[in-house]
């Protein structure tokens, strides 16, 4: 327990750092003669404070949005590793890959340590004072509808501030674009269960069929899903071990777990829940009738023939599904990213309720009861919008933050140069990414481990929380600030009266949780200095006994049209899959070297971009491991190595997302293709968000070929003949004695 | 142990493969690995980078077989003939088995790696010569060897990143030979915090592994198992696994066991300190 | 093949750092061990002279440094002096315990320069000496609330952790033995020192020689010190003619190297 904020600040000073003076060879006597190195101590220090003893401070995780609690290890002033918290409802003191990588998003040598101002092509390192005047200067007779705020997902006390400075200049032009978030899912859910994020109790399931949901890999809250789905596999609460059927084009890693993987013609999700439904209603499945009705024509056969899965296996998962109860139905990436995608997520939400699960094993989940706090989310609907004003030459001033759309969105968009068009573009960036490129000024943020902030989760797991985010270690750069404390800044150019009492952000967040103690759970806590130290301590503010949202469950299958299976296209004969991949999902992350060295789960390629193509099309095309394939579709082409893959669709190729990046940093920068810029400009339906998979390609030899640079070796993932990896099935294997 | 002591024990030291004379106490550290729960992220595989410096070798040095990753994900395909892998990918995470009976150790001319009383196999970077006969007689291919200057010529860590270097763990220069040591900073720090408290290691969550923790899934295990109240005692006990046999009873049974726990190439009588936990896959779908 | 050869220069060692000792005694005056013109300089460039080869020059200076158990003193920003903190009272010292300085040397893996508050502590109350030079520097640094730049003495490679921590505990805490003892098994006899001074070569052979001496792990009559019936890692004790079980200190290579 900390005694005071000035001892905590002074403790996460870096001890003893003096640069060269660490040796850092393993072997060798160099540096072991006396006098040659200086030793550091603190001037003050409180009994908690004792060299090569780490002490651990909890926070939360941003390299994703799922808003996993952290604990940080902490040595010498240095936050050297990255834990779950146990207490976490989110986590439970489990990380992911891309979670462990923080440290080098924060020790990163590659972060903007300036204020940047254009002049010319390069950016001129100015103060802040300088940089706050420019800004103020710049929105003077600038009415509030020629502003425009372009932000990645935001939540907590940061989108409040964010939404007080957008108020404050009298715009409404706050643009939420995350690139590839579940927007369509969240619609459909909207509709089927009047919630757009559920509760998905996959430990509760005996069954979970998915639609393309990588929700061990990069869906929603993967670290939350992942022990969801050990104690699924464990059998926990005494039923017997669960099943994991899971439906795509394309096998992502929590397919590759499955019991059954079913590869379907892409975008036929839907037809194969209806077809689902179809049979359960044969095997005597309680109905409406208009479900009935509307299913009446996705006969087995049918149903085959659009999808491809065999008429033998839909009649096997639907036994199962009605045999096994409570089941689960995920509709995810791969569902929603077409055209269709709303009807195809409404078919499979609507299996769901066929089967009854809806109250069991999707619930709705607790809601913190300070909804200006929940987390403003959006897709790329938004980014359109917002990219139609730049068209118009709508907006004098645009401020971004968290986002990257010069990265992230279709080279056809021409979002780069519609950008251009706005007469002032501020972006608050960690690293100089394409869009910080693009910038009129530059504002250098904290690292998350060195900042303040709160944070909302979006998929709430176990009860409502808030998560406390804090520094870890002191700035390792002077001139970096947090995004907090710049807003407070800039709020106070317009309202300088009304923020007067906060000197700095940390301020505000303290005054701000202390005003709301008995509702955050310091009712019992008359003293607010203990009260906001524990708080800090524990990382999280926990809503014991909060609300539930209430789920109003549409039933009935009125709209659902799902169309044909698209038919050949002569000139583009192949699907694009652009695959979100759990280390790397939009690319913000891949300057992160532990990453990029992470080999992927399926191909295990490393440093490099590669397209999935399927053994019997490679074979028809002459294309082997390695080849340099041309990818070129209606939008743009490009170049990347191939990789013969069992797992995917024939008809479809699959190319990940997350690299190809031409700034950001050193362990990014020329590494790998993009695809997002050669997507083809499709929306979907009803929600008007890019179709992801709706871009169709076709490909050319180039006749280059190079070594693939992967993990699996010569053999290709082959035991040889070894035991290596062995299976067992469920009727032989005894797991009842297990502990 | 100096290296008197080492040649006076020669035998002790590099063939201790566990037998009634010498008996592990109080600690012998051993892991279960559960392939129904491991899902293949590879988040231990990153959390393992963090805590134990490892240098991220590059694209280029990568394509040469010289990355360093002591824990890697091993993806294995169904070749069966069938079109799609429609029982999905194997995965194996494969790390230093730390066997009692190491191939490794029996090779290393200057006794660089040797083992520990509490069941360890330990590589020691000061005394490594860099011969690499270990890494040639490892049946599993889980020692790694620095090829290069990582942490100068390579600037593997560029000023800011080597802040984050765990200062419990060294940094191995060019020319010696490394591998998972089962986070041996760890398990040392709580050893010797219990014996100044007098008391053992609990079996409480006060050990685990960097990979361990950060597991997802929680599909490894790690501890004690001379312990019989630790949950890896529990596991190999009830697999009916033995440490010190290289062919288990269960598998003799004809028909075979219906239990999952094996241990990679035991009939090489390695005698690994790892078991697996067969994967599961459903029959009725 | 230098990692070879530092390996057979570390066994050569172990034998030439125990004649050496007995042979050739530190200079009793800290001058002639200054870092320039130093004795070890000496010493070695009287031998280098005579190599042939650059192999020869280096190898021998080697030797050289490896016969010198005393570093060189060590030019600190304040001359502190040890002999007036820790010395005897009956030579105007002031029986200061080690550890009311190095307060983590017996919670941790380094024994620690005590924070500058902790010498303020004390000082802002001891007016007799507050103009005298050192202690107006040692103020400046607290004024200008900087840490005060000591230089490392007593160092030791970075593959190896020494636990300042299991040695006090072990020593003082459960064997009872006085602190400047047990301190000085590796710093020397720092109360007639000023500024500290490397008093042995720190090497392995070093270490090495007081772990294999059987230390006592029973009281007599068998009662096991420190609630502990078990010494893992230890060679098998033995019963010494009072019935006290006396076993070799840890000698498992990973217990420092990791």
């Amino acid at each position: 327990m900390m005694n005071s904020d000035f001892d905590r600040r002074d403790f996460l000073k870096v001890l003893g750092w003096g640069g060269t003076a660490v040796a850092l060879t393993g072997c060798g006597n160099g540096m072991v003669e006396s006098g040659k190195e200086t030793i550091v101590s603190y001037t003050e220090a409180t009994d908690y404070m004792i060299p090569s003893i780490s002490v651990y401070f909890n926070s939360t995780c941003a390299q994703c949005d799922a808003g996993c609690n952290i604990t940080g290890r902490i040595r010498e002033g240095r936050v050297l590793k990255l834990e779950g918290n146990p207490k976490s409802g989110i986590n439970r003191g489990k990380t992911c890959g891309l979670g462990q990588a923080g440290v080098q998003n924060h020790y990163n040598p590659d972060r903007v340590r300036a204020p940047l101002l254009r002049t010319g092509d390069t950016g001129e390192a100015i103060t802040w004072e300088k940089a706050y005047a420019l800004i103020d200067e710049k929105l003077k007779g600038v009415s509030g509808n020629e502003v425009a705020f372009l932000t990645g997902s935001m939540s907590g006390h940061t989108k409040v501030l964010m939404g007080n400075y957008i108020d404050s200049l009298g715009s409404k032009n706050h643009f939420v674009y995350e690139a590839i978030g579940p927007a369509v899912v969240r619609a459909a859910n909207k509709k089927s269960y009047g919630v757009e994020m559920p509760r998905l109790n996959i430990n509760k399931a005996k069954v979970v069929l998915s639609f393309g949901a990588d929700f061990l890999g990069a869906w929603v809250s993967p670290v939350n899903f992942s022990q969801q789905y050990a104690q699924f596999r464990k059998g926990a609460g005494g039923h017997q071990r669960g099943v994991l059927v899971q439906v795509e084009s394309k096998m992502t890693i929590t397919g590759a777990n499955a019991d059954r993987w079913l590869v379907v013609r892409p975008g036929t999700e839907g037809i194969l829940a209806l077809g689902i439904i179809n049979v359960l209603g044969d095997l005597g499945v309680n109905m409406p009738g208009d479900i009935a009705a509307a299913v009446k024509a996705y006969d087995k056969d049918r149903v085959s023939k659009d999808t491809g899965v065999s008429a033998e296996q839909i009649g096997k998962l639907a036994t199962l599904l009605k045999e096994r109860t409570p089941s689960l139905v995920l509709a995810g990436t791969a569902a929603e990213g077409y055209a269709h995608g709303s009807q195809n997520a409404a078919a499979i939400n609507l299996l769901n309720q066929v089967l009854g699960n809806v109250g069991k094993t999707v619930e709705a989940a607790a809601v913190v009861p300070f909804p200006q706090m929940a987390p403003a989310t959006g897709n790329t609907a938004a980014l359109k919008m917002l990219n139609d004003g730049l068209t118009a030459g709508k907006y004098k001033v645009l401020f971004s933050y968290g986002a990257n759309p010069v990265f992230t969105s279709p080279a056809g968009m021409k979002f780069k140069d519609n950008m251009a068009k706005a007469g002032f573009k501020v972006v608050f960036a960690q690293y100089l990414d394409e869009t910080a490129l693009q910038a009129d000024l530059v504002l250098p943020l904290d690292s998350a481990l060195e900042d303040w902030g709160t944070q909302v989760p979006e998929y709430m797991a176990e009860g409502a929380q808030i998560n406390i985010r804090q520094p870890l270690m002191e700035k390792l750069h002077a001139d970096t600030r947090g995004i907090g404390d710049i807003l407070l800044t800039l709020v106070k150019q317009r309202r300088a009266a009304e923020y007067k009492p906060f000197d700095d952000y940390y301020g505000y967040l303290r005054a701000a949780v202390l005003q709301n103690k008995a509702a955050l759970g310091g009712a019992d806590q008359p003293d607010n200095d203990i009260f906001w130290n524990e708080t800090l301590s524990k990382g999280i503010i926990n809503f014991e006994g909060a609300k539930h949202a209430s789920l109003s469950v549409k039933s009935g299958a009125a709209g659902l049209s799902l169309p044909a299976p698209s038919v050949a296209d002569a000139e583009y004969p192949l699907q694009l899959i652009p695959h979100v991949t759990a280390n790397l999902r939009d690319g913000r992350n891949t300057n992160q070297p532990w990453l990029q060295e992470s080999p992927d789960p399926l191909t295990t390629i490393v440093w490099d971009s590669w397209m999935e193509i399927h053994p019997k099309k490679a074979a028809e095309l002459g294309i082997v491991e390695g080849d340099i394939v041309e990818v070129t579709s209606r939008s743009g082409s490009l170049k990347v190595q191939a990789y013969v893959f069992p797992g995917i669709h024939p008809d479809a190729i699959s190319i990940p997302l997350g690299r190809g990046h031409e700034a950001l940093g050193r362990y990014a920068k020329g590494y790998g293709v993009n695809p997002f810029q050669i997507l083809d400009m499709v929306y979907e339906k009803e929600t008007g968000e890019l179709a992801l998979h709706e871009t169709r390609v076709k490909i050319r030899k180039t006749g280059d070929r190079v070594i693939v640079v992967k993990d699996e070796g010569p053999v290709g993932g082959n035991q040889v003949g070894q035991k290596i990896v062995p299976e067992m099935f469920t009727n032989k294997v005894n797991l009842s004695k297990e502990i | 142990m100096s290296i008197t002591t080492l040649f006076d024990n020669y035998s002790e030291f590099r063939h201790r493969h566990p037998d009634g004379d010498v008996p592990h106490n109080p600690y012998k550290w051993a892991m279960a690995i559960d392939l129904d729960a491991c899902s293949g992220c590879n988040a231990c595989s990153v959390a393992c980078y963090a805590e134990n410096n490892l240098p991220v070798v590059g694209r280029e040095k990568f394509a040469h077989g010289q990355v360093m990753h002591w824990m890697r994900i091993e993806r294995y395909w169904d070749h069966d003939g069938s079109e799609f892998p429609e029982r999905g990918a194997r995965y194996l995470p494969m790390l230093c088995q730390q066997c009692e009976a190491a191939p490794c150790e029996t090779v290393c001319p200057v006794g660089a790696t040797n083992h520990t009383p509490d069941g360890l196999n330990s590589q020691i970077y000061n005394r490594c010569i860099g011969s690499r006969f270990c890494d040639s007689n490892c049946p599993y291919k889980v020692r790694y060897f620095n090829w290069y200057d990582y942490p100068s010529t390579d600037n593997v860590w560029p000023a800011e990143m080597n802040m984050q270097l765990n200062p419990d763990v060294t940094v191995r220069g060019k020319g010696v030979m490394e591998k998972c040591t089962f986070c041996i900073q760890r398990i040392r720090g709580v050893e010797l915090d219990a014996k100044t408290q007098g008391r053992l290691v609990r079996d409480d969550g006060e050990l685990q592994t960097a990979c361990q923790q950060a597991c997802p899934t929680s599909a490894i295990s790690f501890g004690n198992l001379v312990d019989p109240d630790s949950k890896v005692h529990k596991q190999w006990r009830a697999q009916q696994v033995d440490l010190d046999k290289h062919e288990q009873a269960k598998d003799q049974e004809e028909g075979g066991s219906d239990l999952r726990g094996y241990r990679i190439y035991e009939w090489l009588a390695p005698y690994p300190s790892i078991m697996y936990l067969e994967r599961v896959r459903e029959s009725e779908i | 093949m230098h990692s070879f050869l530092r390996l057979s220069f570390l066994l050569l060692g172990f034998f030439v750092a125990g004649i050496s000792y007995a042979a050739e005694a530190p200079p009793s005056d800290p001058s002639l061990l200054g870092i320039d013109g130093s004795a070890i300089d000496k010493a070695a460039r009287a031998r280098s002279d005579t190599g042939g080869s650059d192999f020869n020059t280096w190898w021998q200076k080697y030797f050289a440094e490896s016969t010198t158990e005393v570093g060189p003193v060590v030019k600190q920003p304040i001359e502190f002096p040890h002999f007036r903190h820790a010395g005897d009272r009956d030579k105007g010292g002031m029986e200061i315990n080690c550890m009311y300085c190095h307060t983590y040397a017996r919670r941790s893996l380094v024994a620690g320069i005590p924070p500058v508050y902790k010498c303020i502590g004390c000082h802002q109350s001891i007016d007799e000496v507050r103009n005298k030079p050192r202690i107006k520097k040692l103020f400046e640094y607290w004024d200008a609330k900087k840490a005060i730049p000591w230089k490392k003495v007593n160092d030791i490679p970075d593959f190896v952790r020494f636990s300042h921590e299991r040695h006090i505990q072990r020593f003082v805490f459960q064997l009872n033995r006085p602190v400047q003892q047990v301190c000085g098994y590796c710093h020397g006899d720092v109360k007639t020192l000023s500024v500290d001074r490397r008093e042995h070569l720190l090497s392995m052979g070093f270490c090495v020689t007081c772990h294999e001496i059987n230390h006592p792990v029973t009281a007599p009559g068998g009662t096991p010190i420190g609630n502990q019936d078990y010494w893992y890692g230890m060679r098998k004790p033995v019963e010494d003619s009072s019935g006290i079980l006396k076993a070799q200190g840890p000698n498992d290579c990973s217990v420092c190297h990791k």
